[in-house]
């Protein structure tokens, strides 16, 4: 689900200079399935996929499956347009250092969002 | 080389709020009858640009906005220190009607967002005769905190970063990718600490509770319009406040938090119908 954070790198080249001086690795959660996720100088180099034995990471982000396919609409409903908004309805929980996510907050929300579809359809 | 000019002018001056001193710039457009738009915490009076320049308000109304003290071009007041700054429900009041008394407005229109959205309904409360009408944008009589604030004013964050990205994500997917910068580039613009000390008034001091029962939509009529994309004051809360009000709320499709900034062209739409009726 979210293994396509790397491969787009080549068109996330205005994306990374938000976060040039960020090398972080981060933990996204499904509950079912988990992606690491490290990052060096702003650019995603790796996305590997769990199961971990003892995963290693700053911060986790930690929403179900379809709360995370909500927010990966191409024009996602109100409510699951944001991780903030997400956060507020509670399906999605921050864990961990947050100061690098806190301090790259725009760069993070724009990464994720990345990963929706450039054109509309139903992806349910 | 011809340049397009826009109808607005911009001021400053010199207001007493509860005995001290504050150097106050506002922007003006139109005439009739007086409109003051408030901003919302952590940004300043350029929110109000499409209002300012838009010829069909202008017709009737003077629109008026005013950057809070701190905020925008407004000052802070003489031997301000950074990380002092705390909006409460008094001060905010006190500059509103330190402004409109400064002016010398008589039964103003007042539409405030967000913040402005809640303190329309402190103004409702005490001085309902002093209003033609009132209009609340993204109003809720309360709001839990639902992330951690201090994030807004750490010395090891910056304040500009952070503030940006939490407003870019109360506005709309749906708005226009320039409005939004623009919007969330007035937040970047920010001084440290302020978004934050707005926020004091937002999610504690400003809190309604059972006061709201005390509004008389009888002695000043209230319009209250929130954007379906709002997280922060979501339509539901609107709607809660306007069922004890008893009045309509109108929800506006395709706007988050900052209508009037983030897609003018939507918000206005909702905007002409309320204004005809006050008018």
């Amino acid at each position: 689900m979210f293994k396509s954070l790397i491969e787009k790198n080549e068109k996330r080249s205005q994306l990374s200079m938000m976060a040039q001086y960020l090398n972080t690795c981060f933990m996204i959660s499904t509950i079912e399935h988990e992606y690491l996720v490290n990052i060096e100088k702003g650019v995603v180099k790796n996305v590997e996929e769990g199961p971990f034995v003892m995963p290693s990471y700053v911060f986790k982000l930690t929403a179900p499956k379809n709360e995370w396919i909500k927010f990966l609409q191409h024009t996602p409903e109100p409510g699951s347009h944001d991780i903030i908004a997400m956060l507020r309805r509670k399906v999605l929980k921050f864990e961990g250092d947050l100061h690098p996510l806190m301090s790259h907050l725009l760069y993070f929300k724009l990464l994720l969002a990345s990963l929706r579809p450039a054109e509309s359809k139903n992806e349910n | 080389m011809k340049i397009e000019k826009e109808p607005i002018s911009g001021q400053y001056g010199k207001f007493k709020i509860d005995g001290i001193d504050y150097r106050i710039y506002w922007e003006e457009a139109g005439q009739g009858i007086p409109l003051v738009c408030l901003h919302t915490a952590g940004s300043d009076g350029r929110q109000y640009r499409a209002l300012l320049n838009d010829k069909k308000i202008l017709e009737k109304f003077r629109v008026i906005v005013f950057d809070m003290p701190w905020h925008g071009k407004s000052s802070p007041p003489e031997n301000a220190k950074v990380g002092n700054y705390k909006l409460s429900t008094d001060f905010y009041i006190s500059q509103i009607m330190s402004f409109i008394n400064g002016l010398e407005l008589v039964k103003p229109v007042v539409m405030g967002c967000s913040i402005g959205g809640r303190i329309i309904l402190h103004l409702a409360i005490n001085f309902p005769d002093k209003f033609r009408a009132l209009i609340g944008l993204q109003s809720a009589g309360h709001l839990d905190p639902y992330y951690d604030i201090s994030w807004l004013h750490r010395q090891d964050v910056h304040g500009g970063e952070v503030c940006g990205g939490i407003a870019y994500g109360l506005m709309a997917p749906t708005s226009p990718e320039s409005d939004k910068f623009e919007t969330m580039w007035h937040y970047m613009q920010g001084g440290p600490g302020i978004f934050k000390g707005d926020l004091f008034f937002y999610k504690f001091d400003g809190n309604i509770g059972n006061e709201i029962k005390k509004i008389d939509n009888s002695k000043c009529p209230i319009y209250l319009l929130t954007g379906e994309y709002d997280y922060s004051a979501t339509p539901e809360e609107t709607k809660s406040l306007a069922d004890t009000i008893g009045i309509e709320m109108i929800k506006m499709k395709n706007v988050g938090h900052f209508p009037m900034s983030e897609n003018p062209k939507e918000f206005l739409k909702y905007l002409h119908p309320v204004l005809n009726k006050i008018s």
